[in-house]
């Protein structure tokens, strides 16, 4: 499969607050603990070797589940199978709980719930939608029921 | 660079909302032809494939830093997606005006950082409106509440014309910066990670745009209380302030107590 490799790289080079250095286990019987670079960019979590530029790997983070799985220790699995996890070693609780954190909201999916949710909030409380204004609000993107419906919806009921 | 293909076929296949899909051509690289293809927009991914049922997934772009272009019309509708100097461009046509400028418009919003930017946005206004609610004040004090347009985020589309700014991750610089205090989610910065190598990107970069906001659908209650005790003593004192200038003054003018501008 093809992908626009050049400017994924790019991307994991851009500022991030969530950089550090973790243990890295990857999720097959065999896969050893490794040092690694690991920094969160947009949806995706890079993957670099301590003194290189270019990342080893890149991780998608829709469609996971984030767990901890002991008090340093915190865990990605994807594609509905539980079993297959790829594990980070923290320096500390905190650090680890904040992994967490940043990457549950770092999802694509997880920011579009809250945009509705705030949408239909602000709807609420103002009669108004606040899409309007960016002549988005039929966008199939934003809609109250996201995605399978591509017809364009009567906001007046949002 | 490895990408692990299989989370991004998954998330191909997964019921999570299909932004967009339908029939463009995309032009070669090497050879300068159109091809048609089928294209899945979702999220910030564009995939594509022969058609719509193959199994095999041709590609996927990442559309994060990158604009969006119409081009000059060669008999088809094509427009671009650029990522700036060094990086090639990425080509495609449209069989009508139509379907062009819905796709334009589509690849346009993808992006995180425009989530990211919109959803910023759209936190400030719901704060604003739960504080107008809370404290019952006329709505004439709140003249200037209303947001502002953030044109960054308005697609516009024109001849030639780029739709969004150069290759910038930093979508939010035209927005004002974000007031929120930080004590209330109280988070401490990451361990610093020493800088072995002097080109590999700094930690100490500006902050992103997706940084802490409050936790919504995870104990909501929790978090809102404590912004609106923050947000609520400054509407309070306003409120008194309007109050007693309304008791003392009558043939005073108009005028906005608090300047939200």
């Amino acid at each position: 499969m093809r992908f626009n490799e050049k400017e994924l790289v790019c991307l994991s080079r851009q500022p991030s607050e969530m950089a550090a250095e973790l243990g890295m286990r990857g999720p097959k019987k065999g896969d050893v603990v490794k040092r690694r670079l690991v920094k969160l960019v947009v949806n995706f979590l890079f993957y670099f070797r301590t003194d290189e530029e270019e990342p080893v790997g890149a991780l998608l983070l829709e469609q996971c589940r984030v767990e901890r799985e002991d008090t340093q220790i915190f865990s990605v699995a994807f594609l509905d199978d539980a079993e297959r996890k790829y594990l980070f070693e923290c320096d500390s609780e905190e650090q680890c709980k904040e992994w967490i954190d940043s990457i549950i909201k770092a999802s694509y999916e997880f920011m579009r719930r809250n945009l509705i949710f705030y949408r239909t909030e602000i709807h609420r409380l103002t009669g108004k939608d606040p899409l309007e204004q960016y002549g988005i609000s039929e966008e199939t993107r934003f809609q109250v029921n996201s995605g399978s419906q591509l017809m364009a919806r009567d906001t007046s009921s949002l | 660079m490895k990408l692990n293909e299989k989370i991004l076929t998954h998330f191909l296949s997964c019921t999570s909302p299909v932004d967009k899909e339908g029939y463009l051509y995309k032009k070669k690289e090497r050879n300068g032809t159109y091809h048609r293809r089928w294209f899945v927009l979702k999220a910030n991914l564009l995939f594509y494939q022969e058609r719509p049922a193959d199994r095999h997934l041709m590609g996927v772009i990442v559309l994060e830093g990158c604009t969006v272009q119409m081009l000059e019309s060669d008999g088809y509708f094509p427009f671009s997606l650029e990522f700036g100097a060094g990086f090639k461009s990425y080509r495609f046509a449209a069989g009508d005006a139509q379907t062009q400028g819905r796709w334009m418009k589509a690849l346009f919003l993808a992006s995180h950082c425009y989530l990211s930017c919109l959803l910023r946005d759209l936190e400030r206004q719901y704060e604003e409106a739960k504080q107008q609610q809370e404290s019952n004040v006329p709505s004439s004090s709140f003249k200037s509440l209303c947001p502002p347009t953030n044109s960054l985020l308005v697609p516009t589309l024109g001849p030639s014309a780029a739709v969004r700014e150069g290759r910038s991750f930093s979508a939010t610089a035209a927005l004002p910066p974000r007031s929120l205090p930080t004590k209330v989610t109280g988070k401490k910065s990451p361990k610093k990670w020493p800088r072995r190598n002097a080109y590999v990107t700094p930690l100490n970069g500006p902050a992103p745009l997706y940084g802490e906001w409050p936790l919504v659908g995870s104990d909501p209650l929790v978090e809102f209380s404590k912004l609106h005790a923050y947000y609520g003593k400054e509407v309070q004192n306003a409120r008194e302030e309007w109050l007693r200038s309304r008791q003392t003054e009558e043939n005073h003018s108009e005028k906005d107590l608090i300047d939200l501008g």
